[in-house]
């Protein structure tokens, strides 16, 4: 029988027409179509119908109260027409890309910090530390955004540290406010992802590195960095995402203002949609965020994908 | 087994629990459908948490209405749906209850900024038949009865009234050396007395005025249209419906607040911007001592009684003045002036619009129309009660004063556009208090940008 087998092997088909069959096309199985239906079936109605419908939508006249409310219609490019020419929208957009980023930043770089910083400390201060940080990630909402208020405006913690109890951070630079209490919100993931990365560094690795004389940032760099990398990206992709859905911290804060100054994305389209009562416009908007997440779920997927 | 059983425990109770739930659903249908032609059903849709002074208040008063009410009407019911949230958060939940009709409450009760919007939507319908009859809408003052008259025929009724003047702290004013009682005659007397106050007492804002967008739409209804209201150009939407964008009466508004702002004059940013109800603000900073002059609602006075104690401040009756907010050179007072108002649903029943209208006889009487307006902040809508003593010792002298005041008011615009213009112009008074360097030239450039950019060209219009 082993031996019959062997013989197949040498006699069989040239090497080129190996190449030319397709093996997995055995492995597949119609049956299986079945045991993914459920799967088909919640992708198509509960993400696919719905967008669908919320792309029609941002293309009509759609208004949560008035004439149209009741009786809108398809407008073809008009709220595309609107959206190119809405300067608020771009400076919508740029708010949105600079909370990202600082978010991303910071999270990034407090999360690697507290992480490595906490392996090197006693085990009641990894508790006591790790477990405030944790704590501050597990935080509803509304419970950071109104800490952050009360700390950032006048009497405020911050403010009274520094010996300027009247000072008014968040109104003063409001940006870098809301951008901080995001960072600080969403450190204590971005630590314990990090912390149990940074333990899964072989010890021989960073040994080997001190053996050969190499210094601490030679280390960080040539072995910690690159061992670290994955981790990081689903950090940044994942921080981005929260990010860029990261509607209620704003909205008690600042609710999007001063001005227009911290009005992300999904603030401008929840005002468009509810406080202006353009439904249609707010839903394109709101298609709009679809779009950047999705650059972020597809970029997500092939770097892990590279990474199997 | 173990593993089966508990799952199977908790299925088979909700299982009986959907059935029975079902069951009772199927028999308080038949149940209904039998008593459908002698009882009728209403629900009433209010804002249970911004229309009254506190939340306890409004539910007494719903509470103690629909008693009266099914007393006397004993083959009606009423639902009240008191809808939670800011006035933002009850615009919006009323809009999407209006979106079925299943849901569409019978009777509403709304800002009067609204009254057109939900006009034009087909939502409401037109009250002529029911008011005719009634004794109290008679008494309205014309301004108000036209509140909610579109086309001729009337969709909305106020349920009470608010407008603005002046409060002022009697000691800081003497302090600073101006006689009392004080009545500015031109907006150059208030910035005059603001002065004083700063130059005698460092310490205290010497005067408010409500900026910025974190009051919502109304914030600027306490605030800035005030000072427009009185400026040579008032003029917010032209006859043809265009948003004014550019006037002079904008360009005067907004050096007020450049002046105020520039010079120091006005209250810090963590207050104005406080998204925790800035427009009263000013009742609790006069009662610390820590205000002077505030450009002010009518429900600041009633913020002081016992009953609001927000805070609770027995002197204040003796302690703070209340004065008309003058026009920009002098020739009289000005103030805007914004309601609540109830609607009918278009899609309710003619037995349930003739229940609604019932309703609101009784939400209308004087008692429950003054305890309304002593509780809400409201000046009633009729004219003779702005006397009697349930309204006037409530919160007195304040309630006398603003009814006083009343008729020099002017309502505010309800369309669809008004909204987003005034999220540009508390925009710019925001800049201005933000950052006083801020000229009224480069704020109203900046609110023009943001309106027409939002309605777009053909929406908007500039006035000499």
């Amino acid at each position: 029988m082993v031996s019959t087998a062997v013989v197949d092997t040498v006699t069989g088909p040239p090497l080129q027409e190996l190449w030319k069959t397709r093996h997995d096309k055995t492995r597949y199985q119609w049956s299986s179509l079945g045991l993914l239906t459920p799967t088909f079936a919640l992708l198509i109605f509960l993400f696919l119908v719905p967008m669908g419908i919320a792309i029609y939508l941002g293309l009509t006249n759609l208004t949560l109260i008035g004439p149209t409310a009741v009786h809108s219609s398809f407008t073809g490019t008009a709220n595309l027409i609107r959206l190119k020419g809405d300067t608020t929208f771009w400076s919508s957009l740029w708010v949105t890309g600079i909370f990202i980023v600082g978010s991303i930043i910071g999270v990034v770089v407090l999360g690697y910090t507290l992480a490595s910083l906490l392996m090197r400390a006693t085990a009641w201060m990894r508790v006591v530390v790790g477990g405030i940080v944790v704590i501050s990630w597990m935080m509803p909402a509304v419970t950071a955004g109104m800490t952050w208020y009360a700390s950032t405006t006048g009497n405020g913690t911050f403010g009274t540290l520094f010996g300027h109890p009247n000072a008014n951070l968040l109104d003063a630079q409001p940006l870098l406010v809301v951008t901080l209490a995001s960072i600080w919100s969403m450190t204590g993931f971005s630590m314990l992802v990090m912390g149990a990365a940074l333990r899964n560094i072989p010890s021989e690795a960073i040994e080997a590195a001190i053996v050969e004389n190499a210094s601490t940032w030679q280390r960080f760099r040539m072995i910690v960095l690159p061992l670290l990398r994955p981790t990081m990206t689903a950090i940044v992709l994942l921080t981005g995402l929260l990010a860029l859905a990261n509607f209620s911290l704003i909205y008690i804060m600042t609710q999007g203002g001063p001005g227009n100054s911290t009005n992300i994305l999904p603030l401008y389209s929840y005002q468009q949609a509810f406080t202006f009562n353009n439904l249609a416009y707010g839903a394109l908007i709101g298609n709009v965020m679809v779009v950047i997440a999705t650059v972020f779920g597809v970029f997500y997927v092939r770097i892990t994908a590279r990474r199997i | 087994m173990k593993v089966m059983l508990r799952g199977a425990i908790p299925r088979l109770i909700a299982g009986t629990a959907i059935i029975a739930l079902s069951t009772a659903g199927l028999a308080t249908g038949v149940a209904s459908q039998a008593g459908a032609s002698s009882k009728v059903t209403i629900s009433v849709a209010y804002a249970a948490n911004t229309t009254f002074d506190t939340t306890p208040l409004g539910l007494t008063w719903w509470t103690q209405v629909k008693k009266e009410f099914e007393k006397q009407y004993p083959n009606v019911t009423v639902n009240l749906d008191a809808v939670q949230g800011g006035e933002p958060d009850f615009l919006e939940k009323l809009a999407l209850l209006y979106r079925s009709t299943s849901t569409a409450p019978t009777l509403a009760q709304f800002p009067s900024t609204e009254i057109a919007l939900y006009q034009s939507t087909g939502y409401l319908a037109s009250m002529d038949k029911y008011l005719a009859t009634t004794s109290w809408f008679k008494e309205y003052p014309k301004v108000i009865q036209n509140e909610g008259k579109i086309g001729g025929k009337i969709y909305a009724v106020s349920s009470g009234e608010n407008n603005v003047g002046l409060y002022y702290d009697k000691a800081i004013l003497q302090k600073a050396g101006i006689a009392l009682p004080w009545q500015p005659k031109t907006w150059a007397d208030i910035i005059s007395a603001a002065k004083k106050i700063k130059a005698a007492e460092p310490k205290i804002i010497p005067l408010w005025v409500d900026a910025g967008t974190s009051a919502g739409p109304n914030g600027a209804g306490y605030g800035i249209l005030n000072l427009l209201a009185g400026s040579s150009t008032p003029t917010i939407e032209t006859s043809s419906g265009k948003m004014v964008v550019s006037s002079k009466g904008l360009t005067q508004t907004l050096d007020f607040f450049h002046t105020v702002f520039a010079d120091g004059l006005g209250a810090p940013t963590s207050q104005l911007f406080s998204p925790n109800n800035a427009p009263n603000i000013p009742s609790t900073d006069f009662f610390k001592g820590t205000l002077g002059i505030a450009v002010g609602a009518n429900f600041l006075g009633g913020n002081w009684t016992k009953q609001v104690s927000f805070p609770y401040w027995a002197k204040a009756s003796t302690a703070m003045g209340v004065a008309g907010l003058p026009k920009i050179n002098g020739g009289g007072y000005a103030s805007t002036l914004s309601g609540w108002d109830y609607g009918m649903s278009s899609t309710a029943s003619s037995a349930q619009l003739t229940a609604a209208g019932e309703f609101m006889n009784v939400a209308q009487e004087q008692t429950n129309l003054i305890e309304a307006g002593n509780w809400a902040g409201w000046v009633p809508p009729v004219q003779s009660d702005w006397t009697v003593p349930l309204y006037t010792n409530f919160a007195a002298p304040f309630n006398e004063e603003f009814g006083k005041l009343l008729p020099s008011s002017s309502e505010l615009p309800s369309n669809a556009n008004y909204n987003v213009w005034v999220q540009g112009i508390e925009q710019a008074s925001g800049d201005i208090a933000l950052k006083p360097a801020t000229t009224g030239a480069q704020a109203l450039a900046s609110m023009k940008g943001y309106v027409t950019n939002q309605l777009g060209a053909s929406a908007v219009v500039s006035l000499p």
